[in-house]
């Protein structure tokens, strides 16, 4: 996207708050944290081509640390650091537990390595339950510490007025999505054009060569399976502040389970594998249909019974993840560059 | 110099490679030639690493070569070109080529992704983009590889092996899939390379008229042997090599 093309569009994204209401603003939010996750997979099974299902496990990991390390809970283990401390200490931790992976993601390759990382869901199914005194466990959760920024505070706490319109927590919640959300995207865009990002593309278009070149391929691995988890354990955070709740799933269906592994993996594929941009418009299809769809359900008056927002999304991004298999593998980053190109 | 001594590489009961010795001196260009199947490739996957050999060894000056794991070969300058081009078809030239700086530059994702290593990027872009003037390409530099002609990939593959800073570059049939216009303008490029670079070549093609007319040295394999070394002319009467190649005459 052309430099110039960003002002309007952060003009739009800073003022949507003082126009759209709490709901929408959470729908939002919601596509953000998509947004986050969905840049760390791009760059682990786009760019360095290793196919990974363990995203939702990340997130988890993500999420727990940020708890835990904010936590003031008496019953529940809790370090009670500082919100910004505990975020960056979340990130590093979940980049640590992609490191641990790192032995087996150098040994298989393609859909074992798939099959592979599916296990670390379950792994995180199977602590979630077990480790109740670190993530609260499924029947309660536990809740996170409200994040604060130098002493200010991103809740209702406090009156903070812009422009006639009152900033509560849940607008000053998109201002900070919005500011991880580009922090994430500018880090990612940075490494993709240079030296690391060579290395990446080197090791999933031809291992042999990437040697012969020099580049340690199992390091190579190990470190793109660290940045894309500290991604995940990213959006895992903004998870927990989204749902002002953690809450472990009761089985491998949930926030953080196979279904949201599988999420990310259609917003990297719809997006265009590999895509920064493609990644951000393919989480704002698979995140932010459901969300719409609810916000608008009573209006559609689809939804009765079992047949759910979520399930009519479902099927929706399974079939937008078909059609772009068959007829355009770059996805929507591919259609996005063509349309650039007929208007140049 | 390279140094392959006495190097036996067996698979099973199959003996690729059987005591093959020979020395790439500095500077000079050292085909590398015998019939299909003769251990060609073994012996040049042997160098690169990619295969053990169960006994021998292979030095680059004081350095055991074997004893290093493949992908620190680069940064003894040993650069490397493919028989199939492997580079990454979606990127651009100029990016294929910049692989090859990776030896000689640092950086991992914070550095990266934060912007400090912009400078150090450009001052190697600009030398990669010098690399490509030299072979010819310098006009396709920021295209897509994949919309660019056969011939003009080779050279690509062959700019990014020279991004190493190479001073011994492996070429692995060079000439495989070009036609004769393609194949007599990459033998000029090679002696090009020899001549105004200085760096010594280590060649392996089958195309003989290529060999011959370029080689300062021929080491001629058949079955896993050296049957002959020497320069191209003592090669070609060579009665040995003769029969390899076109079969015994009694």
């Amino acid at each position: 996207m052309s430099k110039l093309l960003w002002i309007p569009v952060a003009v739009v994204l800073l003022a949507l708050p003082l126009y759209l209401d709490a709901s929408w603003l959470k729908a939002g939010q919601y596509m953000m944290i998509g947004a986050v996750g969905a840049i760390g997979l791009t760059l682990l099974s786009g760019q360095a081509g290793q196919l990974s299902l363990a995203h939702g496990f990340f997130l988890l990991v993500g999420a727990t640390s940020y708890s835990v390390l904010s936590g003031t809970d008496d019953d529940l283990v809790g370090l009670g650091l500082n919100p910004l401390l505990a975020l960056i200490g979340a990130v590093a931790i979940s980049a640590l537990a992609g490191v641990a992976f790192a032995p087996v993601a150098g040994r298989v390759r393609g859909i074992y390595l798939g099959v592979a990382s599916l296990a670390l869901v379950f792994l995180g199914l199977y602590l979630g339950q077990a480790a109740g005194s670190l993530t609260g466990g499924t029947s309660t959760g536990r809740a996170p510490a409200t994040f604060e920024l130098f002493g200010f505070s991103f809740s209702n706490e406090g009156t903070l007025i812009v422009a006639g319109v009152p900033l509560r927590g849940t607008e000053r919640l998109w201002y900070l999505f919005l500011i991880l959300l580009a922090l994430s995207y500018w880090l990612a865009k940075g490494a993709v054009g240079t030296r690391i990002g060579r290395s990446w593309r080197a090791v999933r278009d031809n291992e042999a060569a990437a040697t012969a070149m020099g580049v340690d391929v199992r390091r190579t691995k190990a470190g793109v399976f660290a940045v894309s988890s500290a991604y995940a354990g990213l959006a895992g955070v903004m998870i927990v502040l989204w749902f002002d709740i953690l809450k472990p799933d009761e089985n491998e269906f949930g926030t953080y389970g196979i279904n949201t592994s599988i999420a990310f993996l259609a917003m990297a594929i719809i997006g265009g594998l590999g895509s920064i941009p493609g990644a951000v418009a393919g989480a704002v299809v698979v995140y932010g249909l459901p969300q719409l769809l609810t916000l608008y359900s009573t209006d559609l008056g689809w939804f009765t019974g079992s047949v759910t927002p979520v399930l009519v999304s479902s099927f929706v991004y399974g079939a937008a993840i078909v059609l772009v298999v068959l007829f355009e593998p770059g996805g929507l980053a591919a259609i996005g560059r063509r349309i650039k190109e007929l208007r140049s | 110099m390279l140094v392959l001594d006495r190097v036996t590489l067996r698979f099973g009961g199959l003996v690729a490679l059987d005591e093959v010795s020979f020395t790439v001196t500095p500077g000079s260009l050292h085909a590398l030639i015998g019939p299909n199947g003769a251990g060609k490739s073994s012996c040049f996957n042997v160098i690169s690493g990619l295969y053990r050999p169960t006994s021998g060894a292979v030095r680059l000056g004081e350095q055991n070569l074997l004893e290093l794991r493949p992908h620190r070969l680069a940064g003894l300058g040993i650069g490397r070109a493919f028989q199939n081009t492997a580079l990454s078809t979606h990127s651009t030239v100029l990016d294929n080529v910049l692989l090859g700086r990776h030896t000689l530059t640092r950086g991992g994702f914070i550095a990266c992704s934060l912007r400090w290593t912009r400078r150090e990027e450009k001052r190697h872009a600009a030398r990669a983009r010098e690399i490509c003037d030299f072979l010819g390409i310098g006009a396709a530099v920021d295209q897509p590889l994949g919309s660019l002609p056969y011939g003009v990939t080779k050279k690509v593959d062959i700019a990014r092996a020279l991004a190493v800073e190479p001073n011994l570059l492996l070429l692995d049939e060079p000439a495989a899939g070009l036609n004769t216009e393609e194949t007599a303008e990459l033998a000029a490029t090679i002696g090009q390379i020899r001549t105004d670079l200085g760096i010594a070549i280590l060649l392996v093609e089958h195309d003989m008229d290529l060999v011959m007319g370029i080689a300062d040295q021929v080491t001629v394999l058949d079955f896993g042997r050296v049957i002959a070394d020497g320069t191209p002319g003592d090669v070609q009467t060579d009665p040995d090599v003769i029969k390899a190649y076109l079969g015994a005459t009694t």
